[in-house]
């Protein structure tokens, strides 16, 4: 490096910095929950706040494992986030399909009524949903949950996959069915593999909907037999005396699948949900 | 593998297969895209649109705690709206909506864009290390993320206070309740949401920014014009149509926020942290009075749909020219 750098050089190491201190103060909320998550219990109740967990401690992380039940929620939590990631995903697809490469009539009103679909908000839909599955006896019961999260995902991914069975040239697909492939099989074997980054990019986002979804699951779940991980985490608040270390050793578990998730799909992910939402 | 492709070649010469897309095929071949789409049509109509239709007639209607068990509920016409908008109440949530979401979507777009302009001037390295921190941010459940706030600002132990007391800028928060006053607890609301928010506003315009020829700027560049110019008569006219999206989704998602609001404060203290998703849910399953909160519902409904329409109609043209340029 020479003595003088010079201006573009001067500007690039001052953006790094720049860049370096954003990212520290964007962090530091997860940091501090992962922190929080092995300090000593002792540790975590004091006037001046310790910055670095030591001696390292996994009480916090025995405590939460140990509440009544813990396994029932992440078990709910698992059940109803992989059923309605794995129906959504089957149902899209077909739809997206026949969207991407068949003319039917209504095409177009479809098209725009899966646009129109994903502008209502669900907290507007809470309400009537909570009296549909209360008047036919599907309040407190799971698949009522899966069937909720299913739908609300569902144009998203049909509209993202019909994005990605367009980016798929027609000839390779009419070349499989020339060479004597069965249309289903045509779609197994060429179609599939080549959607896998829209799958991934759908899947990330009915996963998370699903996972983290407090709302319907507050509402529609009563008993605690059936509470999915966040209206658990959620309900340490209104314990007598809140329990941080183990709120916060809790909160680390189950937000640690989804940190896992993104990092190994980062590249894809940026550019997977702009391309079907975006570019269309 | 083998026997597959021997059936299937015995089978390909005599007859033809349709091409999938155009030329107008037997019966069964008409029905099939119809076949194709019937799961997602039930479900949808199932479980949006009979909803849908349920919330707009529920606005109607008087249903109360009674309703609940007998299924009866009475036709009160626009009564609900009239008496949403005769209450000062409703009309506070409204208004505290709208600073709510302007100031949430105002901090989103502008420290967003700045962000993707950072991202495009540092070094591989620092964009890695930026990269990777935001893309945690993002995955992080709201759930935990608020748990961490209402953690993080607690008024005895949290980090917040203490930092805060010792930067001596707002002088001695030891034991300061963010909670109990009304216009910091939404504050904390705000910037939770604003933490949250960045990393996907910043992302999808680094990402679209990416696409714009770099010759472009070079050309700039050599006719003198400074980073705001470039600004203003390169980055944000190309990047108009994502900028377009990216604000009128932040709109939605603040307008509708629950979680955040919910889980930190239950719109409290005194109800004045309340905004349009908190209101319906109050209304209709703290207060029983499940017509009420469908009007509320509708109400946020149909601003959001006003905003939406110009935005649902190109998207859906979009989707139709097929293979269009991408």
């Amino acid at each position: 490096m020479s003595a003088h750098p010079t201006p573009a050089r001067r500007r690039r190491a001052v953006n790094n910095t720049i860049a370096v201190a954003v990212s520290a103060v964007m962090l530091f909320p997860v940091y501090w929950m992962v922190a929080t998550a092995f300090k000593p219990s002792g540790k975590i109740l004091s006037a001046v706040p310790q910055f670095f967990p030591w001696p390292i401690s996994l009480g916090n992380f025995q405590r939460a494992l140990a509440k009544p039940h813990f396994w029932v929620f992440v078990r709910n939590s698992l059940t109803v986030t992989l059923s309605s990631v794995a129906l959504s995903l089957v149902i899209a697809l077909f739809a997206a399909i026949a969207i991407a490469r068949f003319r039917f009539a209504g095409r177009k009103v479809l098209l725009a009524i899966l646009v129109l679909v994903q502008m209502i908000p669900a907290a507007a839909m809470v309400i009537p949903v909570y009296l549909m599955l209360r008047s036919i006896g599907a309040l407190d019961f799971v698949p009522g949950l899966i069937l909720t999260y299913m739908t609300f995902v569902l144009p998203f991914t049909i509209w993202t996959l019909r994005g990605f069975v367009d980016g798929v040239p027609v000839e390779l697909e009419e070349a499989a069915l020339v060479d004597g492939c069965g249309r289903f099989q045509m779609y197994v074997r060429v179609l599939l593999p080549l959607l896998m980054p829209g799958i991934v990019a759908t899947s990330i986002f009915a996963f998370v909907n699903a996972w983290d979804d407090y709302l319907f699951a507050y509402v529609i779940m009563k008993s605690q037999n059936n509470y999915t991980l966040p209206v658990w985490l959620v309900s340490f608040r209104t314990a007598e005396s809140v329990d941080y270390g183990a709120m916060i050793a809790a909160s680390t578990i189950f937000s640690l699948p989804v940190l896992v998730f993104f990092l190994l799909v980062q590249r894809r992910l940026v550019g997977g949900m702009t391309n079907g939402a975006v570019k269309g | 593998m083998a026997i597959t492709e021997k059936r299937s070649a015995a089978r390909a010469p005599g007859r033809p297969r349709p091409r999938p897309k155009g030329r107008p095929g037997g019966a069964r071949r008409r029905m099939l895209p119809w076949a194709m789409i019937a799961p997602a049509a039930a479900a949808l109509i199932l479980i949006q649109g009979y909803p849908l239709a349920r919330l707009l007639v529920l606005s109607t209607q008087n249903f109360g705690p009674r309703s609940l068990f007998t299924g009866q509920a009475d036709f009160v016409g626009a009564d609900n709206f009239t008496a949403l908008f005769g209450d000062p109440d409703f009309r506070a949530v409204l208004l505290r909506t709208l600073v709510f979401t302007v100031v949430c979507v105002a901090l989103l777009m502008v420290l967003g864009f700045l962000l993707s302009h950072l991202l495009t001037g540092v070094s591989p390295w620092a964009r890695v290390v930026t990269t990777v921190s935001l893309v945690l941010v993002w995955a992080m459940p709201m759930v935990a993320a608020t748990l961490v706030w209402q953690w993080m600002y607690q008024p005895q132990y949290g980090v917040a206070n203490w930092l805060l007391t010792k930067l001596r800028v707002f002088g001695d928060l030891t034991a300061y309740d963010w909670f109990s006053h009304p216009d910091q607890a939404l504050g904390l609301v705000i910037l939770l949401t604003v933490w949250k928010g960045l990393p996907f506003v910043a992302l999808t315009l680094f990402a679209a920014r990416g696409q714009i020829p770099e010759p472009l700027y070079e050309a700039a560049r050599l006719d003198g014009a400074g980073t705001l110019q470039t600004f203003r008569h390169i980055t944000v006219p190309i990047l108009r149509p994502v900028l377009g999206i990216l604000t009128l989704l932040e709109v939605i998602w603040s307008v509708n926020s629950f979680t955040p609001i919910w889980v930190l404060t239950q719109g409290g203290p005194d109800g004045r942290t309340t905004t349009l998703g908190v209101y319906a849910y109050v209304t209709a399953f703290s207060r029983n009075d499940y017509g009420s909160g469908a009007s509320v519902a509708v109400v946020t409904v149909l601003i959001l749909a006003v905003l939406s329409i110009a935005y649902v109609r190109r998207l859906a043209d979009q989707g139709d020219e097929q293979g269009g340029p991408a």
